[in-house]
């Protein structure tokens, strides 16, 4: 991991509160999707929200990094407005949120990651550059770093995106559902990653379908369906009744410790 | 040539510069058809802007007008929103409704004014010359010359400088605004400059011809190119040569100039259709065709490897065994033969021991399900290499 810049003065779990978010209700065309959601995630875990289709997942996400408006209710990441904060954050979007036909390469998309720090107008440069060779080559991508975005295999292209997130060097990351359509060593590999962000005091919040590896992967985790159902260390509440109360239909699933 | 024909060619060029630029990017965002609600629109603008400056070359027409395409697009996108049509519905709403507003407004009150839908949609290039620009008397060249060439140095700078935000708001608009770099604001802001674009260059070349202009030469070159960069090059690249082509068509035929430069683009765009070496027709249909060999080619070999008998490999007996015309038998039993995959004795098949080993690999992929290990496969057995 990129050790070298990491402020930390704070190992996991500080007691202090990465993301908070207060009852926020989000609509689209006045249909509510998200209501009065309250929402504490503290620093340093590793967290998976968990919901069927459609339960607002993504709508959450992107209502705390103020890519969509709420009708009510407001977020803070560490304490202050996201406006204020966005250096802290990276964000990886669900891959079909995007044309892959776009004519770029591997190596330009994860150079957007460095956009928000660089602001309007300033072009990326040599360090930006260095930069993103040094995330594509984290994520085991380098040999792929001039090729067609649209030539490249979904497994890849979430690997592109996430080393766009980590060139991005922030404090919490969120991601929307990184281990869509990738094999099983890239799903490691994507895992390997994301502990080694937790281990170097990051935050780090996932949407996650699958729940058989909820309790390998996550430290914490949070039940959505137009309502949060529950939040909490995955060992305390990540259990049959939250899981039926989000999906509706009875739980008795052999999911084992 | 003249200087007349000189500065005409030269106006067409600078014209389709300036729409190649903004073009590309509407054509990249899927958005072609609103530079057409846009050129159709803005008409309500100009004939206000008309009835007040009564100079059709005037800056406040140029702001009036473009106001409207931005009018046209915000409410384009109002209506999008309420969720009940999808865009292009709206677009087909918006647009109908705001130019007849304009016709309206011209057979109301422009009688006896020189303004009429014509000259609005069609334009003509080859009077461009005669309505020139003095400055202290002295004759600077046409004034449509120092209008288009305003807008295209403006969108110059602005594409320079907006670079990096143009590129991922239309990638990953998501990403942009949580980076703080407004996609919003990119948007209107391109949605004005191919407003400013289509009103100033109307008067020169006509409505008609600035879509044109905007969407052919960057959709042609969005077939060539895998570098948005390289695309912006080859999108301004092919507005230039058709300009100056449909110039000289006209010139030879004595057809209108926006006509003919219009029926190059529309040609240069047919024959990157077709030929284009990765995306073009027929590249992908070739493709496909060699796609369906591969697998009959598959298909044949490993009927040869579950059948021992001789009767079931007889070369006579393939067609009705696998059921296949007698042309696509050929071609495999060519292709499987040219790559030493099989052996003909007495007219009798069987595979080699490439051929053997290569479907036994074949099955094993197929069974695990990894398609993309037969891709590779192809590769080491050096299929349709010879
Ligand atoms: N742009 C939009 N316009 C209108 N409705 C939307 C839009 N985006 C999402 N929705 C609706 O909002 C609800 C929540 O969507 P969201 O994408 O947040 O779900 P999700 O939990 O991420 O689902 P998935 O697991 O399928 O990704 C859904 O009912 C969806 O239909
Ligand atoms: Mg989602």
């Amino acid at each position: 991991m990129n050790n070298h810049s990491v402020d930390k003065e704070t190992p996991a779990s500080t007691g202090k509160i990465a993301v908070k978010v207060d009852d926020l209700t989000v609509a689209y065309n006045y249909k509510p999707v998200l209501w009065d959601i309250d929402l504490e995630i503290p620093e340093g875990v590793l967290m998976a929200i968990v919901g069927p289709n459609g339960a607002g997942k993504s709508t959450l996400i992107k209502s705390i990094l103020g890519i969509l408006k709420p009708i009510a209710g407001s977020v803070s990441i560490y304490g202050k407005p996201y406006e204020k904060q966005r250096q802290l954050v990276a964000y990886v979007p669900q891959k079909g949120s995007v044309d892959w036909d776009f004519p770029t390469t591997a190596l330009d998309v994860v150079m957007m990651g460095t956009y928000g720090s660089l602001g309007w107008i300033k072009r990326p440069g040599q360090k930006e550059k260095k930069a993103s060779l040094e995330a594509l080559e984290k994520v085991g991508m380098l040999s792929f770093k001039s090729r067609q975005i649209s030539q490249l295999s979904g497994g890849q292209q979430q690997r592109i995106f996430l080393a766009r997130a980590l060139v991005q060097n922030a404090s919490i990351y969120f991601m929307d559902e990184p281990f869509q359509g990738v094999d099983a060593s890239t799903e490691i590999a994507i895992i390997n990653i994301l502990k080694a962000l937790r281990k170097a005091g990051k935050t780090v919040i996932v949407v996650h379908h699958d729940l058989q590896t909820v309790p390998e992967y996550f430290d914490w985790v949070t039940f959505l369906n137009v309502k949060k159902i529950a939040t909490g260390p995955v060992k305390d509440i990540f259990n049959d009744d939250n899981l039926t109360k989000t999906y509706g239909i009875n739980y008795k699933v052999s999911i084992q410790e | 040539m003249s200087s007349a024909q000189l500065e005409i060619q030269l106006i067409a060029c600078i014209v389709a510069v300036a729409c190649a630029i903004p073009g590309t990017f509407l054509v990249l965002r899927k958005m072609a058809m609103i530079s057409d609600a846009i050129s159709h629109s803005i008409l309500p603008g100009i004939v206000v802007g008309f009835f007040i400056t009564q100079d059709l070359n005037s800056p406040l027409l140029i702001l009036l007008a473009a106001l409207t395409g931005i009018i046209t697009v915000v409410l384009v996108e109002y209506i999008q929103k309420t969720g009940l049509v999808k865009e292009d519905t709206a677009i087909g709403l918006v647009f109908p409704a705001l130019f007849s507003i304009g016709v309206i407004l011209i057979a109301k009150n422009a009688n006896d004014v020189h303004l009429d839908v014509d000259a609005v949609l069609l334009g003509e290039l080859a009077f461009a010359p005669f309505d020139r620009l003095f400055i202290n008397g002295t004759d600077v060249g046409p004034k449509s010359l120092w209008v288009v060439g305003t807008i295209l140095l403006i969108t110059i700078t602005l594409l320079i400088l907006f670079f990096k935000e143009l590129k991922i708001s239309t990638f990953d608009k998501g990403l942009a605004a949580s980076l703080g770099l407004s996609p919003a604001i990119i948007h209107y802001g391109l949605m004005s400059v191919a407003s400013v674009t289509t009103v100033g260059a109307f008067d020169a070349v006509g409505a008609i011809l600035v879509v044109a202009l905007m969407i052919a030469p960057a959709a042609a070159a969005y077939l060539l190119t895998t570098d948005l960069k390289k695309m912006l090059a080859l999108a301004i690249s092919f507005g230039i040569f058709s300009a100056i082509l449909g110039y000289w068509v006209a010139h030879w035929l004595d057809a209108s100039i926006a006509g003919s430069i219009t029926t190059v683009l529309g040609f240069v765009f047919l024959m990157v259709y077709l030929f284009a070496p990765l995306k073009g027709i027929i590249a992908v249909m070739y493709r496909e065709k060699q796609q369906r060999t591969e697998v009959s080619l598959l298909t044949f070999l490993l009927h040869l490897k579950n059948h021992d008998e001789v009767e079931e490999r007889h070369v006579n007996h393939l067609n009705e065994h696998i059921n296949w015309q007698k042309v696509r038998a050929k071609t495999v039993l060519d292709l499987a033969l040219k790559n030493n995959m099989i052996l003909i004795e007495n007219n009798v098949v069987s595979l080699t021991k490439k051929g053997n080993d290569f479907t036994s690999k074949a099955i094993d992929y197929i069974i695990t399900n990894e398609d993309a290990q037969i891709e590779d496969m192809k590769d080491d057995f050096f299929l349709f290499r010879g």
